[in-house]
């Protein structure tokens, strides 16, 4: 083994701990919130006896209810309601079937008869079924619910209409997101263009203007766009006030008011990167196409728009994702039909205490952004959007 | 190197004992915030402290048992008391993430309502939930659950606690079913749909409250017509001089218990909480002020007559329904999901 220099030792010291940092604090909750995604150990692990007999026959038969009971009997109390909560997630009614059941286990005699005497659900299958799904240490039942597929009798899989409610919930999540996107981009634009290419006082004004809205807490903010939207609200009032309309317009607990209020708080990361672009183009080439003979509009739209389209897509891109995960300002100034994919995370981990859903349904929203951030990097690669082919298109 | 050591030392050491001061720590209590908290905190948190010598701390808690769940699982219990719902406290109860009660230590237990006195919890308050408006902006004044419906003579949004409990009882009973017939109706599939239908209509018009202060705003602001809220919320802001009001029609009312989450470090101290909070002269105390039911029946005798009649008891909840934990522990994962399904078409 080559001996390291006391240099390398150091730089390898210094890069040991964003590593480390990096491993704790993002690979390490993915990995759980994987993990969370499909464990069934709280379940598989307390049937054990019902899990071997299950890997032999699928029947609910005699030995399977003796399985059940010795189960529901070496377990204690509070895990028999745990356990009995997590069926619930997936057929109503089980939590009480598995604690009445197991309260009662050392009185019922160990066989399918007597099961279904001390409780006729107990000769469903469907209730078998759920069972029998759930003692295994991997669970599907979170994806199933998520995507709406099932598997069907035939052994594909179908949906049941209504069942698609989170993927129309993470297509609401990716329109509102396209939709904030491209009105800071239109706003954000010609804010960044005046702050990168005005005067200095201009300059001063602008910078100003977007750093305070950065530094202001996004709570404060989405308040005030609720102050500002609401029915007896300020901008209500002017247009009243105003003569230009009769009665109150809803301008809240509706998409404008969420897509008005997420831009506002978006703004500052469209137009800071943009910014940052349009001063690296040199006036130089402008004014050398307008000496060439091009008009304001053709030198804009040749040799300025394309080199700031770089500030562009880092702005826009960096609103995107955020503003997919954006909860609190849809929540408060939205309605019901402009929720994001983040409420009802949300949702699952405090009303639900269903983690798994929670942990499926932020898997999704990663694997979308994924997925978009290559077929970005893949598009600007097909289309030679680079950085040197970006200035030549703009200069050739 | 050395001096890397040497700081990981002090530090670990130092963590140690923020650690162990942490166990001689505040009596740190978890309330629903706005109005309620408030009074709360004057009646029973402050004086309690002050008769104890102690200090305490309080925080913010939203519902659902993520929190208590939380801290079961980490072992680390941040938590002395907390004031939940009667659903959740079942559920807490059994899988074992609230301290079961030694009743024996609670002196005040014979001066309750049975309800309130559970495994691991002591119900405190009882809540009323039902229709509640704007005098001011509403035009003429609603007279049952059914004007909850009638968009035509009132338009504009409605507002309603965000997931399908209660709001499925309130539709029901809009709908004519008895409050006594009401979980047995919903527990029928088409029970079920009849909520779901006589709902349909107002679809749009719908808007979801997460905390209880919420729709005391957006009736102030007038941003809704209408909305199912909390009762003493509504009274409360009411006697602050806003135009509100609440319709004692077919109220729904529940209780809500503290509950001390298993491991918490001050549990004997929360225990002592639980018999202070249940003295019927501090219940009347809280109660006038913020008017949700008491339940230490010798309260109401305390409060004057006025204050007596804005809680939900007596004739206010003559056509009341009182919450169902159970229907709603056994259904409420699929009724959710349907819910949800239902919001977002």
């Amino acid at each position: 083994m080559p001996k390291l220099k006391n240099s390398q030792i150091a730089a390898l010291t210094l890069l040991a701990l964003p590593v480390l940092v990096y491993l704790a604090l993002y690979l390490a909750p993915l990995a759980s919130i994987g993990r969370l995604s499909v464990d069934n150990g709280a379940l598989s692990q307390r049937f054990p006896a019902l899990s071997a007999r299950f890997g032999e026959t699928e029947a609910p038969d005699d030995a399977a209810a003796a399985a059940l009971l010795t189960d529901l009997k070496a377990m204690a109390r509070t895990e028999r309601a745990e356990a009995g909560r997590l069926f619930n997630q997936e057929l109503g009614g089980m939590r009480s079937l598995i604690i009445d059941t197991g309260g009662a286990a050392t009185q019922i005699e160990p066989t399918l008869s007597a099961l279904t005497a001390f409780d006729p659900r107990w000769g469903e299958p469907a209730i078998w079924e759920v069972v029998r799904r759930n003692v295994e240490p991997i669970t599907w039942r979170h994806f199933q619910r998520a995507t709406g597929l099932k598997p069907s009798a035939e052994g594909g899989f179908e949906m049941s209409p209504g069942d698609d409610v989170y993927l129309r919930i993470l297509l609401r999540t990716f329109v509102i997101g396209l939709q904030v996107t491209a009105l800071t981009l239109l706003i954000g634009y010609p804010l960044a263009y005046a702050a990168a290419t005005g005067s200095r006082r201009v300059q001063a004004v602008v910078l100003m203007a977007v750093l305070l809205s950065f530094w202001t807490s996004l709570l404060v903010r989405t308040t005030a766009w609720v102050v500002l939207l609401q029915t007896n609200g300020l901008l209500n009032g002017l247009l009243m006030w105003l003569n230009l309309i009769p009665e109150p317009l809803q301008l809240i607990f509706n998409r404008f008011g969420a897509v008005v209020a997420m831009t506002h708080v978006l703004l500052p990361f469209a137009i800071l990167p943009m910014i940052n672009v349009m001063r690296t183009i040199p006036a130089a080439q402008t004014q050398a196409s307008r000496s060439l003979g091009a008009g304001p509009v053709e030198s804009f739209l040749r040799v300025y728009f394309p080199q700031s389209l770089r500030g562009v897509a880092v702005g826009g891109g960096t609103v995107f994702i955020l503003a997919l995960g954006f909860y609190v300002t849809p929540a408060l100034t939205g309605g019901p039909g402009d929720q994001m994919l983040s409420y009802y995370i949300a949702d699952f981990v405090r009303r639900g205490l269903n983690w798994g859903m929670a942990a499926v349904l932020s898997i999704f929203l990663l694997v979308c952004v994924v997925a978009l951030l290559v077929s970005g990097a893949l598009l600007r690669r097909a289309f030679g959007w680079s950085r040197s082919s970006a200035a030549s298109g703009g200069t050739g | 190197m050395l001096g890397h050591l040497k700081l990981m030392a002090v530090s670990a050491i130092a963590l140690t004992a923020a650690v162990q001061s942490a166990s001689a720590r505040d009596l740190v209590i978890a309330g629903w915030g706005g109005n309620y908290q408030d009074v709360q905190r004057e009646v029973y948190f402050r004086p309690f402290a002050a008769d104890k010598g102690i200090g305490f701390t309080e925080a913010t808690y939203l519902g659902g048992l993520v929190e208590a769940k939380t801290m079961a699982d980490t072992g680390n219990v941040t938590w002395d008391l907390v004031i939940v719902e009667g659903a959740d406290l079942q559920v807490g109860c059994d899988e074992g993430l609230f301290e079961e009660i030694d009743w024996s230590q609670v002196p005040l237990k014979d001066e309750l309502i049975p309800e309130a006195v559970q495994p691991c919890g002591a119900g405190n308050v009882v809540i009323g939930t039902g229709l509640a408006y704007n005098r001011d902006t509403v035009g003429e004044a609603p007279t049952s659950l059914a004007d909850f419906f009638d968009t035509v003579k009132w338009p504009g949004k409605r507002g309603l606690r965000a997931g399908p409990r209660f709001n499925l009882e309130l539709v029901l009973m809009a709908d004519g079913v008895a409050p006594a017939d009401v979980y047995k109706v919903l527990s029928t599939p088409e029970g079920l749909d009849r909520a779901f239908a006589r709902l349909a209509p107002l679809r749009k018009d719908l808007q979801f409250w997460d905390a209880g202060a919420q729709p005391v705003e957006w009736l102030a602001a007038n941003n809704v017509a209408m909305t199912f809220s909390y009762n003493a919320r509504i009274t409360a802001a009411k006697n602050e001089g806003k135009p509100l009001e609440f319709l004692w029609v077919n109220p729904i009312y529940s209780i809500d218990a503290w509950a001390i989450p298993t491991g918490a470090p001050n549990r004997e101290l929360a225990l002592e909480f639980i018999n202070y909070a249940n003295d019927a002269a501090r219940q009347a105390a809280f109660s006038t002020r913020m008017p949700y039911g008491t339940t230490n029946v010798k309260a109401p005798e305390l409060m004057t007559p006025e204050a007596a009649a804005e809680i939900p008891a007596g004739a206010n909840i003559e056509t009341g329904l009182f919450f169902s934990d159970a229907f709603w522990i056994d259904n409420g994962d699929a009724i959710a999901e349907r819910w949800n399904a239902w919001v977002t078409q």
